[in-house]
């Protein structure tokens, strides 16, 4: 299952619409949640009203989305009585101003469709003109740019290249862990898009580059361990810090090494966890941790310093990844 | 629940107990059961340890109840019985009357001391 999201007018729509008139996404059901003005021309298209069920705390991301969960109840049902095509994917689209960390929540949490359903990747789409207007005036587009795995800037075509680097850097210093794409006229690679790499190598290479950011009250870090970690420990740590300051938390991702022959993949947006992956053999050479943080109203110097105080308990010290530069919101 | 072992049925396995949970499937058809529950014992041991640490700064304890749950008790004699770590930190708080954060500099001080709190009677 993939997820789309994205800024209103973003293009998301153009994109998907491109993407799945490639014959490799045939067996591809589509969720929306209205049928915009660019027609979708697909067999499998369903469209969801956004039903939200707030749930006990009341945080918005751990809210269960009823629409969604019948929607793909139903998918489930014609699949597997073969009424339909084989299912290969289900692409969910939000609106533009959805966060996408219900839409994790629902299929992780649901007793059904946490066992038919996994969530591939997070994609959002960011339009190179107005990009920097909405991470400035709506703070959902940036637990948008949080939450992704992969960012497409579109429109880069009508936009210069110099807004088109403007905007890619500040991608970056929100999300240093999500692999950032240009499309102009929503020309993508199918493949190449919703492929599942993003949990992997991205961590691997896009974690290294790690700097602390400063941009506009949100702060990413990427850090290490100077040996393998206690997984029960981390799973402590994480949860209790989960459980208190998980709406300030907007993204955890990362490799971590426990000790075991692989390591785990970690992947969070907000109070959701993704299951943790133990994984059998690195995905490249580098053996240590690397793992993101991207926070609002923590500084990565708080993560760091909790870390370090449970150092006796994790076994091995947190390390941040190289000098920080800030990066101001425009 | 079920009335003769007093056990919940987990429909949702929280995400750090998930490596366990796989470890049960992946286990080959007969494959020693033994094996596994002695995992699975030390693990949750080691989880108590480790959570008991953090606990003892807001004045609480947990402890394993029956290799299926585990009871965290405050020194009022309160006690509350917690399935995982995803239930633990709510009942921590409201027995604690505030949120466990692992940033809060005084749990880091507690931590980095490493002197055991004298916890008279435990």
């Amino acid at each position: 299952m993939t997820v789309v999201t994205g800024f209103l007018g973003s293009g998301k729509t153009t994109l998907l619409g491109r993407v799945l008139s490639e014959p490799s996404m045939s067996n591809t059901a589509v969720l929306v949640n209205e049928f915009g003005e660019v027609g979708l021309d697909h067999h499998l298209l369903r469209r969801v009203d956004e039903r939200a069920v707030l749930l006990g705390n009341g945080c918005v991301c751990c809210t269960t989305r009823e629409d969604l969960v019948d929607a793909l109840l139903e998918l489930l049902d014609l699949d597997q009585r073969g009424e339909i095509p084989r299912l290969d994917r289900v692409v969910v689209e939000t609106t533009g101003l959805a966060d996408p960390a219900p839409i994790l929540h629902t299929v992780f949490m649901d007793p059904v469709l946490q066992h038919h359903f996994s969530v591939d990747l997070v994609l959002t789409t960011v339009d190179a003109v107005n990009g920097d207007l909405h991470l400035d005036r709506n703070p959902e587009s940036v637990k948008q740019i949080a939450a992704a795995d992969k960012i497409v800037v579109t429109k880069t075509d009508a936009a210069g290249p110099e807004a088109v680097r403007g905007i890619i850097s500040r991608l970056g210093a929100i999300n240093p862990s999500a692999r950032v794409f240009e499309a102009a006229f929503g020309e993508m690679d199918a493949d190449e898009l919703f492929r599942r790499d993003g949990a992997v190598s991205r961590a691997a290479s896009g974690a290294t580059v790690g700097e602390p950011h400063d941009v506009g009250g949100t702060h990413s870090v990427s850090l290490t361990f100077d040996g393998a970690v206690d997984w029960t420990a981390f799973g402590i740590w994480l949860s209790m810090l989960l459980h208190t300051r998980g709406e300030d938390v907007l993204r955890v991702k990362g490799l971590l090494d426990v000790g075991e022959v692989g390591p785990v993949v970690v992947n969070g947006v907000q109070h959701t966890i993704h299951p943790p992956e133990h994984l059998d053999r690195w995905p490249d050479e580098d053996r240590r941790s690397r793992i993101v943080f991207i926070a609002k109203e923590i500084r990565p110097e708080e993560l760091l310093g909790s870390l370090e105080a449970f150092r006796g308990l994790l076994g091995a010290r947190p390390l941040s990844l190289g000098a920080g530069h800030a990066v101001p919101s425009q | 629940m079920c009335v003769l072992c007093g056990q919940d049925f987990v429909a949702q396995v929280h995400w750090t107990d998930r490596h366990l949970e796989d470890r049960a499937r992946a286990a080959a058809p007969g494959s020693d059961p033994v094996a596994y529950q002695g995992d699975r014992r030390r693990d949750r041991a080691h989880r108590v340890v480790l959570t008991n640490e953090i606990l003892r700064h807001y004045g609480l304890k947990l402890d394993d109840w029956g290799g299926s749950k585990y009871v965290l008790r405050d020194r009022k004699g309160r006690s509350e019985i917690v399935q995982d770590l995803g239930s633990l930190w709510p009942a921590a708080e409201r027995l604690a009357g505030r949120a466990p954060d692992p940033l809060d500099p005084a749990l880091r001080e507690t931590l980095l001391d490493g002197q055991p709190l004298s916890v008279a009677g435990w």
